[in-house]
């Protein structure tokens, strides 16, 4: 019984974790994330035309994060400087990146 | 003459120094916020990862999300129902209210390799 259980919730925890954008390597993220330091880890920086801050984007969802590199590569979300980054990764680079950005802690 | 001149600097100071400032009422907001909280959490740090957090963003990053959803350069089923009917006085309010709740997320300082 106590058998039957564990296989149970170990059935219901794998199908709860493969209903979510699967995660990447947040080592190889940290690595990846070099370029948007330039302008993601600076305080109180702001984008030009229009101006107003580039978000902070340390600690965020990661799906959120996935959804958003994707819509950027995809050109369903516009922003010059973001969908030139985005068109240069592949699905594993977003993947690994927005792992690395969710895991940051203040 | 020399007093017009010197009332004209200081409106134009004042004119200056506003889009500097947050303009929104987080009362106001707080109060408008209620509808956002089921999915981005009553304290702002969504729960469910599909949803961004809000807490501690700039509140015009906040304000520039909600204007692009409303004017349709951003979709997003959800976010564009909501933000259609704000006003630019509602998104300031709201965008105001969600910057200055405390939260985790902050800048990639400290946090990339190779800096």
């Amino acid at each position: 019984m106590i058998r039957a259980t564990s296989l149970a919730l170990l059935l219901t925890m794998f199908s709860v974790s493969a209903t979510a954008a699967e995660k990447g390597d947040a080592a190889a993220g940290k690595t990846k994330a070099y370029t948007c330091s330039g302008c993601h880890g600076i305080e109180g920086w702001k984008n030009p035309y229009p101006n107003y801050h580039v978000p902070r984007i340390g600690g965020q969802n990661y799906d959120y994060l996935v959804n958003a590199l994707t819509e950027y590569q995809k050109g369903e979300r516009s922003h010059p400087t973001m969908r030139a980054q985005a068109e240069s990764m592949s699905e594993q680079d977003i993947r690994d990146i927005a792992t690395y950005l969710s895991s940051i802690t203040p | 003459m020399k007093r017009t001149f010197a009332m004209l600097a200081v409106s134009m100071l004042a004119t200056a120094a506003v889009p500097a400032l947050a303009k929104g009422d987080l009362e106001a907001g707080k109060a408008k916020s209620v509808t956002c909280q089921a999915c981005h959490g009553a304290d702002g740090n969504a729960a469910d990862p599909q949803y961004p957090r809000l807490a501690g963003q700039y509140h015009d990053y906040l304000a520039r999300a909600l204007h692009e959803y409303r004017d349709g350069s951003r979709t997003n089923p959800i976010m564009v129902g909501f933000a259609k009917p704000l006003t630019d006085q509602e998104i300031e309010d709201l965008a105001a209210y969600f910057s200055a709740l405390p939260g985790k997320l902050g800048t990639l300082k400290g946090h990339v390799q190779g800096e």
